[in-house]
């Protein structure tokens, strides 16, 4: 058996209709559109779809559509005008639990390549401050781009560590969105039986996204929201990135209101046992959602 | 433009661009080693002149009273294959010797340079002017 089925297998009990699971990792990842409402509106943008050949279906989110058949070989205008952006349905969703307002001060720490900073901006009607981060020089390049594309106002774009960014500014709001294993993503190729998007490094990603989360959480205001996503299923880089900030803070869960399904964050995992709040987070899994798997956590200072 | 439509705005020049940036209720103090751009691009300095950037007019280009350009779909396509076409009405619809903005239907695509003897010369970017060469709608 290969390692990444090895990986799977260890989530069988904790993943409900696991068999089910792992046949939906054989299906493509669908392509799904969010619309900018910052430069047009929902209906003129579908509509405006629709005339450029793109089939599509609603979902439970207004301004996402899934795309059900469009030649991958033009490039769109709507694209090119910044009438949509190319998102998961499930990346959209630490968003709307974030639930940025207008006016409020706004930090995406690990932001590029700009999918949930440019929508925490759509959300904020671009009014307000939000602030893009992320550490790679070669990763703020998109972001420019696609805060540019979307015609975007509100946004400072910084680059730096995470985990040590110095800013003179304390923040209502601030999504983690943290570098992860990204199991999330994983496909089957059905024709090789191979993994698709697995990730390889040795790079101790838990301790990274501890530090984030540590440091994110203090540049909350008191009575601030942080939330902390990753597109992976590891416990070690979700529920126990959670659970240590639990314990390092006065930090506590709130419930997510999504307009998704979901389970619950996991509480005994391997012999350990992690703090009860930590069942108010959400799992997002691939074959529930049609989608990236995702983790989402919603935390409130003080 | 009305100039009200910019009061909520700040405008800030670095290098050979100005960017928009929507005016904060406290002062903005730049964060030093980390600060890479605010904003939205707004207008550029090419030879000398000011020119309206492209995303600019795509999210502002409702608000513009004058200099708008409405072209249909084919025009279009040969301002983008050709670089530059001939508009007979071109001198009765926008001043000369300037940038004008260029709109299909209820679209804002960009702007383009208006020249004495109703010339017009494309300013889309390349992306832009490879997708409306080639576009067809349902």
């Amino acid at each position: 058996m290969s390692s990444y089925l090895d990986t799977l297998e260890e989530y069988r009990d904790l993943i409900p209709e696991f068999h089910e699971f792992l046949e939906h990792l054989r299906k493509p990842l669908p392509v799904y559109f969010r619309i900018n409402s910052l430069k047009t509106d929902l209906m003129k943008a579908k509509a405006f779809l629709k005339d450029e050949g793109v089939d599509f279906a609603e979902t439970p989110i207004d301004e996402v559509v899934k795309v059900l058949h469009h030649d991958h070989q033009r490039p769109l205008l709507s694209y090119l005008l910044g009438y949509i952006y190319p998102q998961a349905i499930s990346s959209c969703l630490p968003v709307i639990a974030l639930d940025p307002r207008p006016e409020e001060t706004v930090l995406d720490l690990c932001a590029a390549p700009g999918g949930k900073a440019t929508y925490i901006s759509q959300r904020m009607q671009d009014r307000g401050f939000l602030v893009a981060n992320d550490r790679k020089r070669g990763r703020i390049t998109p972001l420019l781009s696609n805060v540019k594309r979307l015609g975007i106002t509100n946004t400072l774009v910084t680059q730096g560590r995470g985990e040590h960014l110095l800013l003179p500014y304390s923040f209502h709001k601030v999504l983690v969105d943290a570098p992860c294993s990204g199991q999330g993503k994983y496909r089957i190729d059905p024709h090789t039986g191979l993994v698709k998007y697995m990730v390889k490094g040795k790079t101790n990603l838990s301790a990274i996204q501890k530090a984030l989360i540590k440091h994110a959480f203090d540049m909350l205001m008191p009575g601030g929201v942080l939330v902390y996503s990753t597109c992976t299923l590891n416990v070690e880089e979700n529920e126990e990135v959670v659970e240590f900030l639990l314990k390092k803070r006065r930090a506590s869960l709130a419930p997510l209101d999504l307009p998704v399904e979901y389970e619950p964050g996991i509480t005994h995992f391997r012999g350990k046992r992690y703090h009860g709040q930590i069942r108010l987070a959400g799992r997002f899994y691939p074959h529930k959602i049609d989608s990236v798997g995702f983790f989402v956590a919603k935390i409130v200072k003080g | 433009m009305s100039q009200g439509i910019f009061a909520d705005f700040d405008m800030f020049a670095f290098s050979r661009q100005a960017f928009l940036f929507r005016r904060q209720p406290f002062e903005i103090k730049w964060p030093e080693g980390a600060f890479v751009r605010c904003g939205l691009p707004f207008v550029r300095n090419v030879a000398g002149f000011l020119k309206p950037t492209t995303v600019f007019i795509q999210r502002f280009g409702k608000e513009a009273r004058r200099n708008v350009l409405e072209l249909d779909l084919d025009i279009i396509a040969s301002l983008c294959i050709e670089g530059e076409i001939s508009l007979p009405t071109l001198s009765e619809s926008v001043d000369i010797q300037g940038y004008v903005i260029v709109k299909f239907k209820e679209h804002y695509l960009g702007t383009a340079l208006a020249l004495e003897g109703n010339r017009l010369l494309c300013r889309f970017p390349k992306a832009m002017r490879q997708a409306l060469s080639r576009l067809t709608l349902r």
